[in-house]
């Protein structure tokens, strides 16, 4: 049963390489790309459940007991991360046939796809510090074929900076592990965490825990770090967009609050405020791009930065509040952001145009596609009952608990600022004088239904809550005690 | 040894970011090579330098130096490779459609 | 209850369907059917004196969020409110918009409106009325630009939904702290916690953040702004939301909590000069106005402004005059909206100096009119209810200032002065009254808007006149309203049950009737001499308003953050590495060294000596003069070759350092990327061409760049010499051939004991050789989206 953890890695890599060989007959990849995903989709669906009912898996690859192999940690953490991962893909292949060129899907669009998400779920799983690095690699160079693909003039200027810029954090990334395994002689997670806690030199270990951090950050797309995430996300095709807003920005995410939480929590009064004011800037300056942009792509891609702020603040405030909404935020954020990726390239397909001013009226040809926009502004905003609301709740909780009174108005004047952009871009686009998009009434449908399909998602984890929030909070319990971990994954070393 | 080598792979990580400041893609490019050399020094003195024999198995050899940051290295030196090979033709290709090599050029604005 | 309370969503839901067969039953009917209904539900619970009603469900336990509903007085009072004048206005604006409108959307907004209205009022989960009250903004939203194609439709939505949502996101930062303080998230619970909640140091914060929330949505000074850009909505919204139900939203927040905040004078101070304040602003700036509905809008602001001043004053006499005043003002504000609906609708302009004379032409539009006007003014007449509720307004105002136990400090101060303001904000209000009514039926207007108009049919009539008649029976039996309804909702506000208040039109020769006559004195005086007071009306400019305030900061949200923003986010490649570089390496050595971290005391180095060390400090040295040299070179080929002697002298130091595998690895793996190197850039322009950069931009470069290999260098340094555990190597060297089957160790490590590293490295390989030949092969060509 143990070897269920490599599922996630496994399943994709293999839709991967497969689709590599069906390459050239597009017709037999878009089937067999739709059915892996859906397979994806039903078996996290099983592995959440199993995380849940049977407890966390781990798996040691071959069989080489902790610290020494490489451990996989299916918990319930990274169990629904995973499944939201498949659920975005899924949303994604389906999307894919009518926004991608005939041409580009031959060219392994699909392959590299898999790989990305086979990256991802990689780095959700491993227990390992190094892996994650080569999870990592995986899913940039995959990240790398597809902001690439295309070749287009501005895409290839975009493109080169994205590279160049993680390159430079992944460099970063190998040695500030090299500083780690010199500390703390280890990069098992476990092991790391275990050492952390038992060593009385802390300063060094939070000066190494620094450089992480910058390197987690500028994955996320971190205040000052993100400048290179708006334009280069979206370039590509709305899809690889969708794809990279929801997925890529949170696997920093991801490791941040997995890092910060088990191994790094050494120096909280450093740590804390760190978290909490770079997420504070973060939010403040993401939504001023937002504000400032005209272009409705720009728009989503700008609101992806707010809402890593929402959740670096929920990670410096290191209660249950904190934590369960920074795991809930992050969760429904990578859904409705692939959602609004969606809708937006579909507006821009629609209009001819990504520029707003140029846009108006829509929403006589196009009601639908409005106010699933709409909506998403709302979701994006935090208005409740949608599952902004849920993460934004929580935060606000936390962040009165530890006394952050600033903290929390910045957070809520952020959502006021995001729902700015959003409506403001929504009346340009859909209301006013203008026929914008109406040659085009009955073609939008197969577009819309995977948007549509995300959004009943996002809904849900609004009004049904109540069917994770209890698990996110035993998450965020979990993660505060991480000793629970350390015996999950050490416990043959003793 | 260790200080000089630390020491080494510091001036190294600055002459990479220097480059990497460049404007021209090539003077990047180098620096991103740079910065891959000085990781991969950095990691391989952090597992202590000159403690033993190579990491080969040989009868009546007690002391092996450290095997792990080797093999995270040679790990990290294909990964880098790969990296490079590509961005090596991404500028390629990059300085053809867009006839600049120069990155101040290649800005673009927030309206495209 | 839960159905009447639901049956608006559910309704909705149906609409959009029903709304196809508009033109065989008009889609308003169905809203109107619906919200008559609830009002009867809500009235049988008034007769049968059957309160407290509560309904519960469990919807999201884990965030404190449940959806209970209970009745209380002031809910009942709310909610026949809420659905009575609803079903007016829905029953009114079947008549007030054409077939051809969007009817489906109208009415699928309208009923949500009213649904979130009856959930707000009902709810004792805090996060509940929450939702609620969002959901109001939204509607509302909606509503105001139904017309959504006019530029001032949508400005309007947009003002209003901003600030309400200002408002809104400050209610959730005061009901989260309300629920942190008292360990509950429901309002009963919370509200016998009162201790609790003003001992708190976050009572401060709660009040000003429940403030802004009440402030906003009731369109209180400064925050009123939106509501005469509201107007913009079809008038039946107009009346509905934005005169009779949403704006007094806010009121009703302030209300259910009062059992608490009445003890603060802190709340006292605020709230009585917020209310005071907006009383008078809004009521003189509604004698400026020359929209009709401009009058009313400002009109509604200085009334929300009384009631505010009078929750303020928290007292029971106060309190019970600030629901009696909601009542009435619900009732004549209506009607008016209503009748300038029909006016609009009848002569096609609202502009009042181009009305005049409509007495004539219709005479019933006529009568509403002057009725409700009149009560607005509080013309002292038994059958105008606007005359009670300030009278009453007036008494508690004077009751304040003349209990000398009233207060401490700033407190009494300002209670001594509450009457005289209340009196000065009310004259304004007489004036703009009798403007409104005379300008409109008497008099002369212009030719072509006075020959179409007449009354119109019954159907639009109706609701005003029931409004109308509403007024008179208020007047009339006051005091039966006054037992069944008032008191109930009083004394859940009050928290205890008040003396039973008799409501007379004679009260003696009381200061209030006092302050009365001085109002409609001063205020006959000033609208039968206005031609000479224009200037008055232009002493205080409109700038003051806030509404310059909120187009300068709505303007920055487009400019300014553009100016920022391109500032930041440029597109230079080079600022952005500059900007991540520097604040990573300064804040990372400020780390190291403010926690004290740089410790070398117990490093552990192997030895150097001369001359066995030679080899790696000469390659080290040679790897420098390299590194040097291939940044300085101005030809791309010598930097290119230049930059292999690096990777070569890297693999040699490998050797030197017992790693034969890396070496043989780095030593290929750099031929063949100097050849590729070299492949790529052949084509490309030489250094030379380079212009000469500027001398402070290279000293910036060689600035950052030392910084960053500084603070590598030296976290290295600090990171080897604090060895705090050993390695876990050991176990692979011992391991390696027993376990692994294979000598060297780091092969084994590689192929097994990390296999799955090198799969994935593997990984990367393929998917950069896929990735190099779709970017070779793929090029598409087209625009740049």
């Amino acid at each position: 049963m143990t070897n269920f953890a490599i599922l996630p890695i496994l399943i994709p890599f293999l839709a991967g390489i497969l689709l590599a060989f069906t390459h050239k007959r597009i017709l037999l990849t878009r089937r067999l790309a739709m059915m892996f995903a859906l397979i994806n989709v039903a078996a996290m669906t099983f592995l959440l459940i199993l995380v849940l009912t049977e407890g966390s898996i781990v798996l040691e690859t071959g069989n080489w007991m902790a610290p020494y192999g490489i451990i996989l940690v299916l918990d319930p953490l990274s169990a629904l991360l995973i499944l939201t991962t498949s659920i975005i893909l899924l949303a994604a292949v389906w999307y894919a046939p009518s926004s991608v060129s005939e041409e580009q899907e031959s060219f392994y669009f699909y392959t590299f796809i898999f790989l990305l998400v086979t990256g991802v779920s990689g780095a959700f799983v491993t227990g390992d510090l190094f892996n994650l690095f080569v999870f990592f690699e995986v899913l940039l160079m995959a990240s790398y074929a597809l902001i690439t693909h295309g070749g287009k003039k501005v895409q290839l200027r975009e493109s080169i900076k994205y590279v160049l810029i993680n390159l430079f954090s992944s460099m970063l990334f190998v040695t500030a592990i090299s500083y780690i395994y010199a500390v703390l002689g280890t990069v098992n997670m476990a092991q790391l965490a275990e050492r952390a806690a038992a060593a009385d030199q802390l300063g060094i270990i939070t000066t190494v825990a620094i450089l992480l951090f910058f390197v987690f950050a500028t994955k996320g797309a971190a205040f000052p770090l993100y400048y290179w995430l708006p334009r280069s996300y979206i370039v590509p095709n709305p899809v690889v967009s969708a794809l990279f807003g929801a997925l890529l920005t949170k696997v920093g995410v991801y490791s941040l609050i997995r890092t910060f939480t088990l191994i790094f929590h050494q120096q909280p009064e450093i740590m804390d405020q760190l978290f909490i004011w770079i997420g504070n800037l973060t939010m403040l300056f993401g939504v001023i791009g937002a504000l400032a942009s005209r272009n409705i792509k720009l728009i989503v891609a700008y609101n992806i930065i707010p809402a890593i702020g929402f959740m670096l603040v929920g990670i410096g405030i290191f209660n249950n509040d904190g934590l369960s909404g920074s795991i809930y935020y992050l969760l429904q954020d990578m859904i409705v952001k692939a959602a609004l990726f969606l809708l937006a390239g579909t507006i821009a397909t629609l209009a001819g145009t990504s520029d707003i001013s140029k846009m108006g009226g829509m929403i006589r040809s196009h009601p639908a596609l409005g106010w699933m926009f709409f909506l998403a502004g709302l979701v994006l905003a935090g208005v409740p009952p949608f599952s902004g609301f849920i993460g934004k709740l929580l935060l606000v909780r936390g962040a009165f608990e530890k006394g952050e009174t600033a903290t929390v108005i910045i957070m809520l004047l952020t959502s006021l600022l995001i729902l700015l952009s959003i409506v403001r871009a929504f009346i340009q686009v859909f209301w006013g004088e203008g026929e914008t998009g109406s040659e085009q009434k009955r073609k939008h449908l197969r577009h819309l239904i995977p948007a549509g399909f995300l959004m009943l998602f996002t809904v849900f984890l609004g009004i049904g809550a109540e069917a994770i929030l209890p698990t996110v909070q035993h998450i965020a319990d979990y993660l505060l005690n991480p000793q629970a971990y350390m015996e999950l994954v050490l416990k043959e070393g003793r | 040894m260790e200080i000089i080598m630390i020491v080494l792979a510091g001036i190294l990580f600055g002459f990479a970011v220097y480059n990497i400041l460049q404007k021209r893609l090539l003077r990047i490019i180098i620096g991103t090579a740079l910065l891959s050399h000085a990781a991969h020094l950095f990691i391989l003195t952090m597992g202590k330098l000159k403690r033993g024999a190579s990491p080969v198995l040989t009868e009546g050899t007690e002391n092996y130096t450290d095997p792990l940051p080797q093999a995270l290295i040679l790990t990290s030196i294909v990964i880098s490779f790969g990296v490079t090979s590509l961005l090596l033709v991404l500028a390629y290709r990059t300085v053809k459609t867009n006839g600049t090599d120069n990155m101040e050029e290649l800005r673009g604005n927030n309206h495209d | 209850m839960i159905i009447a309370i639901l049956m608006p969503f559910l309704i909705a839901l149906c609409i959009p369907f029903i709304a196809k067969f508009k033109y065989r039953i008009h889609t308003g009917y169905v809203a109107f059917a619906a919200s008559l209904s609830i009002f009867l539900y809500f009235l049988t619970l008034l007769i049968s004196g059957k309160t407290d009603i509560l309904y519960h469900y469990s919807w999201i336990p884990s965030l404190g969020l449940d959806l209970t509903f209970y009745t209380d007085g002031l809910a009942l009072f709310f909610a026949l409110l809420i659905s009575g004048i609803g079903a007016l206005v829905a029953f009114y604006s079947i008549h007030y918009l054409d077939l051809e409108e969007r009817l489906g959307s109208f009415y699928v907004y309208l009923l949500l409106f009213m649904g979130a209205m009856l959930g707000i009022v009902t709810s004792d989960n805090i996060y509940a009325l929450y939702t609620f009250w969002e959901l109001t903004s939204v509607s509302s939203f909606l509503l105001i630009s139904f017309w959504f194609n006019r530029k001032a439709s949508t400005d309007g939505a947009l003002k209003s939904m901003l600030i309400t949502f200002l408002g809104g996101f400050a209610l959730l930062g005061g009901l989260a702290l309300l629920h942190l303080v008292t360990g509950s998230a429901s309002i009963r619970e919370i509200l016998t916690k009162g201790d609790l909640i003003l001992g708190s140091d976050w009572f401060p914060l709660i009040v000003v953040l429940l403030l802004l929330a009440a402030c906003t949505k009731s369109a209180q000074f400064p925050f009123h702004i939106w509501l005469p850009d509201a107007m913009e909505a079809p008038t039946p919204v107009s009346a509905y939301l934005h005169s009779a139900t949403m704006v007094k939203a806010g009121l009703f927040l302030l209300l259910r909590f009062t059992p608490v905040f009445r003890e603060s004078e802190a709340f006292f101070i605020a709230v009585s000069i917020i209310g005071l304040l907006t009383l008078f602003w809004g009521s003189y700036m509604a004698v400026r106005q020359t929209d009709l509905k401009g009058i009313l809008a400002f009109s509604t602001v200085s009334q929300l402004g009384m009631i505010m001043a009078m929750i303020g004053y928290g007292t029971e006499a106060a309190i019970f005059a600030a629901i009696f005043h909601i009542l009435n003002h619900a009732t004549f504000k209506g009607s008016l909206f209503m009748a300038v609906g029909i006016i609009d609708h009848e002569t096609g302009t609202r502009d009042i100096r181009r009305l005049g004379g409509l007495w004539k032409l219709m005479p019933i539009t006529g009568i509403i009119s002057v009725l409700a006007a009149f009560s607005m003014a509080g013309v002292p007449l038994p059958i105008l209810n606007g005359f009670y509720s300030k009278e009453e307004f007036f008494a508690s105002s004077w009751d304040l200032s003349a209990d000398r136990a009233f207060g401490t400090g700033f407190a009494s101060v300002l209670a001594d002065i509450v009457p005289y303001a209340a009196v000065a904000g009310s004259i304004f209000t007489f004036v703009y009254s009798m403007y409104f009514y005379f300008r409109t039926f008497t008099g002369k207007s212009e030719t072509t808007v006075a020959k179409k108009a007449h009354d119109p049919k019954f159907g639009m009539l109706l609701s005003p006149v029931l409004l109308v008649s509403g007024v008179i029976l208020i007047s009339i039996f006051p005091n039966w309203f006054s037992r069944h309804l008032l008191l109930p909702a009083a004394n859940a506000v009050y928290g205890e049950t008040m003396e039973a208040h008799s409501i007379h039109f004679w009260h003696g020769l009381v200061p209030a009737l006092l302050m009365s006559l001085i109002v409609v004195i001063s205020g006959i005086l000033l609208y039968s001499t206005r031609s000479y007071w224009t200037g008055l009306y232009k002493l205080l400019p409109g700038r003051l308003s806030g509404n310059n305030v909120y187009s300068v900061i709505l303007n920055a949200s487009e400019k300014q953050t553009k100016k920022l923003n391109d500032h930041i986010v440029s597109g230079s490649l080079r600022q952005y590495n500059a900007i991540i570089i520097s604040f990573i390496s300064i804040l990372t050595l400020l780390v190291l060294f403010g926690t004290n971290s740089f410790d070398l005391s117990n490093m552990d180095t192997s030895p150097v000596s001369l001359p066995q060390s030679l080899p790696e400090l000469a390659v080290a040295v040679i790897m420098i003069a390299a590194a040097f040299g291939s940044t300085v070179s101005q030809k791309k080929l010598t930097a290119v070759i230049i930059l292999g002697v690096v990777g070569y002298g890297l693999s040699i130091l490998f050797v030197l350092f017992r790693a034969p595998d890396l070496a043989l690895t780095q030593l290929s793996i750099e031929t063949i990327t100097v050849v590729l190197f070299l492949l790529c850039f052949r084509h490309l322009p030489e250094f030379k061409r380079e212009r000469k950069e500027k001398l402070s931009k290279k000293i910036t470069n060689i600035i950052i760049a030392s910084l960053c290999g500084l603070m590598m260098m030296l976290v290295g340094l600090a990171a080897y010499s604090q060895r705090l555990f050993p390695a876990i190597s050991d176990y692979f060297i011992e391991n390696s051939y027993k376990l692994g089957g294979g000598d060297n160790i780091v092969n084994v490590i590689l192929v097994d004991f990390r296999g799955l590293d090198t799969l994935f490295e593997i990984t990367v390989l393929a998917i950069a050789a896929l990735g190099i030949y779709s970017l070779i092969k793929l090029r598409q060509k087209g625009g740049d989206r």
